[in-house]
């Protein structure tokens, strides 16, 4: 008899540790998001990824962000007071920096009270961007543009110690809150390096405080501060209490203007916790989201059908929920480059053919389900340069009078039914979707007698491969680092093939030209129509086949208030708002 | 010989061994380590950077003394930073370690002690329909892949019927218990088949042995034979099955962690692993080597300790 007690004993004992998780009480605001990857650590000049980029503009602030209630994209001023007073040559930016912000309370500082933020502080963080031995992950964004600034690099590359004091003629501090940048050559697109986590603020004496460990105490200005950094599954901050006078705007563009309305002039940020959960694996973060636990997720691929009918509206059992959807084209571009240095992709007609001959419809269907737009050309839509109407003459989609005229290029390129080419080699990441896209770019060349074998390979090995020119045919994808059709432009341009951002060689002087001359000017309709004169030559001339542009997806709960999908996450949380008694009774409901 | 000596002299065995576990590594990692640079420095990376960093990296140093610093690092467990993360990798290590040995101790523990019972049982009964319904049900639980397992698993029980965390990880007695029950259920249902079914065939061997017989016709009841005769002579391969697996259960269960959000070791090797991030990936294999001739020593030793027939020599 006391054997037959023991049992339910112990599955009493068992069920009641089930119930001692911390749960969360619904009397504070807290935000819950979720993150697909680790996120690597808290130091702005290694915020290469986006998860990465993302937690650490939680903290830190830089002098520019982007406005949160604008499309197209804007700048706006951060830490700046307004956006900077430009020379009539384009050559030197002043900006003038907010007083009162203070850094975040830490030990690092005298008596353990953050101090306020001056402008040498920024000398000092670009500086160290640009150090030679920390090998900063941003300084792609400042090379070559700051006078002095390369100068300084070298020189220090070889110094046993880098001198942070030898003064940099491009970067200076007029005064405590007046901070000059002179560029070496007009550079427009250098502001938006100014909203990058990269060029965030930090304070010299807690990166020299903790040394090496800086990258695990993050001490910034920003709305949220993170005591410690543990790699973990969880990240929770807190909501800065001395975060400066910093308020929701008022002004947005036309869809957005009810948000604006409602919470304009209100203290950011508008909650008191943000826990950022990391959930590598789909199931879990979809079955966590249908719970409650996460209050937005972008929808996974598997769950796709689930969650969206065909014609593009949420679920009923998920409206019935309060669940709502959102969609909106991301800042990208999928391709299949050619390696132009080798001479058989010189012949341009082989290009357009192999073009023509992959139908991107199907491939939408088969990879993103249903819900990207076919590329036209390099720049994606929502930024200058992207030519609504445009229809490009070779792109294809698997009609029947489309692949007769793939055929009929390929034999005016000289090689008919494909006889005299070899097979090419095509790589690609090693996902079991990429291998897929590899398989079916594979059939459709078929189609028209071209052969190409499929190769997979690590990221890193991929990278290695195109730079050290072993690629014949790869498929890639390149996503804005900044809202400017120059960053994709500047895929094609010559000069910057590899070790640049150029992977595949493409090399045409005509669009080399229009580029050097578009990349020194402001942003005018002159500029806008230089950029589509590149749009169109890089879609007849196909230095790449083009794929799609991708759209996010997302799903949020009713409680969340104020989310806009933005391709520029970084330092969005503090424009977030939960409606604590709308969440009670949705709870019910999940 | 007495067992201390014995087991120094095994420890000492030891060195060669791992000089020898370090030179394959090193050979490995010398020949297919793809360049750090690309790894580190991202897709923006310039020549003169990927010069720099070859250097801070010590790659230009002789090979021999980059063999040294591996060696090195197996005795002092200092593996230097992650390419990735850049965070101190024994650190990251320590930190994954308490997740995975939370999750992996139990779950062990019971699918062992589980395995053992069941294995006795039909064992006692073999032959009857309880042996065979227990075979049966052994290989329909390893016929079932345990990413079913995980996905049903999680979709049912922790979100349909809601007894347990969807996933996630708390820190801390006992605030972790309600994150790792359902894993270490999944974990115990995924090496109950194959363990009940090892266990068993080195009962039935044991079974017929003569001494089981002998001690039957002197009229032991079967529940003392099975008990202290049996089992005690099963001890050898069962040790052997058990100790081998430890070093293992310390780098934490891939798929489990993955899908549960346990910050363990897996994890860790998980993320290494798809970022090539080799000095993680190299410590990881340094480790385990460490651990593995360790925890052989370990089960010599305990040969002698529950079988007196063993010879220290």
């Amino acid at each position: 008899m006391k054997k037959l007690m023991l049992l339910p004993v112990l599955m009493a004992a068992l069920f009641s540790l089930v119930s001692c998780t911390k749960k969360e009480a619904l009397n504070e605001k807290v935000l819950n998001l979720v993150v697909g990857s680790e996120v690597k650590g808290m130091d702005p000049i290694y915020a290469n990824d986006m998860y990465s980029s993302n937690e650490t503009a939680r903290v830190y602030e830089s002098l520019l962000e982007y406005h949160y209630l604008k499309r197209p994209y804007q700048l706006s001023p951060n830490l700046a007071e307004a956006m900077p007073e430009v020379s009539a040559d384009g050559l030197t930016y002043t900006f003038k920096i907010r007083k009162g912000v203070l850094f975040h309370d830490d030990k690092a500082f005298n008596g353990g009270k953050g101090r306020e933020l001056v402008a040498q502080d920024f000398v000092y963080s670009i500086k160290r961007l640009a150090d030679p031995k920390l090998q900063g992950l941003g300084w792609w964004t400042i090379d070559g543009k700051i006078k002095g600034l390369n100068e300084w690099r070298d020189n220090n590359s070889k110094a046993e110690k880098v001198n942070y004091d030898e003064e940099v003629e491009g970067m200076k501090a007029l005064d405590s809150h007046t901070i000059q940048f002179t560029l070496v050559k007009p550079f427009p697109q250098f502001l938006y390096s100014l909203a990058m986590t990269f060029t965030a603020a930090v304070a010299k004496e807690v990166v020299e405080f903790y040394g090496n460990e800086f990258l695990n105490h993050p001490v910034g200005t920003g709305p949220f501060v993170l005591p410690e950094f543990k790699q973990s599954n969880r990240i929770e901050y807190a909501k800065n209490p001395n975060f400066r006078q910093k308020t929701f705007p008022c002004d947005a563009s036309e869809d957005m203007e009810a948000i604006a309305k409602e919470y304009c002039g209100k203290q950011l940020p508008l909650v008191e916790k943000v826990i950022v959960n990391i959930i590598k694996e789909d199931q879990p973060r979809w079955l966590n989201f249908q719970k409650g636990n996460l209050d937005f997720i972008s929808i996974p691929k598997d769950n796709f059908d689930a969650a969206v009918t065909p014609t593009n509206e949420l679920a009923s059992d998920l409206s019935k929920k309060g669940i709502d959807l959102l969609i909106q084209p991301s800042l990208d571009v999928t391709y299949t480059a050619f390696n132009h240095d080798l001479d058989v992709f010189k012949n341009k007609k082989l290009r357009q053919a192999m073009s023509l001959a992959y139908d991107v419809s199907t491939s939408n269907k088969l990879f993103y389900n249903n819900r990207a737009l076919p590329a036209q050309s390099v720049v994606p839509p929502g930024i200058a340069g992207n030519i609504k109407s445009y229809e490009n003459p070779y792109r294809g989609y698997g009609r029947a009078e489309q692949i007769e005229k793939a055929k009929k290029l390929l034999a005016e390129a000289g090689f008919p039914e494909g006889k005299g080419l070899k097979e090419f080699t095509y790589d690609c990441p090693s996902s079991t979707v990429s291998r897929q896209i590899g398989e079916y770019f594979k059939q459709q060349m078929a189609q028209i007698g071209i052969k190409i074998s499929v190769v997979q390979n690590t990221w890193p090995e991929l990278q290695k491969k195109i730079d050290k020119r072993q690629v014949e045919l790869w498929g890639i994808a390149w996503g804005a680092d900044y809202p400017d059709a120059e960053n994709f432009l500047q895929l094609l341009y010559g000069p910057n093939r590899v070790p640049g951002a150029n992977g595949s060689g493409y090399d045409n002087p005509d669009f080399n030209r229009l580029y050097a001359s578009s990349a020194i000017m402001q942003d005018t309709p002159e500029r806008t129509a230089l950029y589509e004169k590149m749009v169109r030559m890089a879609a007849e001339e196909v230095p790449w086949i083009y794929g799609v542009h991708r759209q996010s997806y997302v799903l949020k709960h009713s409680w969340l208030k104020n989310y806009v999908i933005t391709d520029f996450d970084a330092g969005t949380a503090q424009y977030l708002d939960v409606d604590l008694e709308l969440k009670k009774t949705a709870l019910e409901k999940l | 010989m007495n067992i201390y000596v014995y087991t120094l002299r095994r420890l000492l065995y030891v060195i060669p061994v791992i000089l020898g576990v370090c030179a394959i590594i090193f050979l490995i990692f010398n020949v297919v380590a793809p360049d750090p640079a690309l790894i580190i420095l991202g897709k923006h990376a310039t020549t003169e950077q990927i010069v720099e960093i070859r250097e801070q990296l010590g790659l230009n140093l002789p090979l021999w003394q980059q063999y040294l610093d591996i060696v090195k690092s197996a005795f002092t467990f200092d593996f230097g930073r992650s390419w990735s993360t850049k965070q101190e990798i024994i650190e990251m290590i320590k930190a994954g370690a308490v997740p995975s040995a939370t999750l992996s101790f139990p779950a062990f523990f019971l699918s062992t002690i589980l395995g053992i019972t069941i294995a006795l049982l039909v064992a006692f009964y073999r032959g009857s329909w309880f042996d065979k319904i227990t075979v049966v049900g052994c290989v329909t639980l390893m016929s079932v892949s345990s990413l079913a397992y995980i996905l049903f698993g999680q979709w049912f029980f922790a979100y349909k019927l809601g007894w347990f965390e969807i996933s996630g990880y708390e820190y801390g007695f006992p605030y972790f218990i309600p994150y790792i029950l359902l894993p270490a259920i999944i974990w115990v249902m995924l090496s109950v088949g194959p363990d009940v079914r090892f266990y068993r065939t080195i009962m039935l061997d044991e079974i017929y042995q003569d001494y089981v017989r002998t001690a039957r016709s002197k009229g032991l009841s079967e529940k003392l034979i099975l008990f202290k005769h049996v089992l005690k002579n099963a001890m050898i391969p069962i040790i052997t099955n058990v100790v081998i697996q430890i070093p293992f259960l310390i780098l934490g269960a891939l798929l489990l962690e993955s899908f549960f959000s346990i910050p363990g070791l897996g994890s860790i090797t998980l993320n290494a692993i798809n970022s090539s991030d080799f000095p993680v990936i190299r410590a990881m294999t340094v480790l385990s080597a460490v651990a593995y001739i360790i925890f052989s020593v370990i089960t010599d030793v305990l040969y002698t300790l529950v079988d007196p027939r063993v010879r220290l020599s």
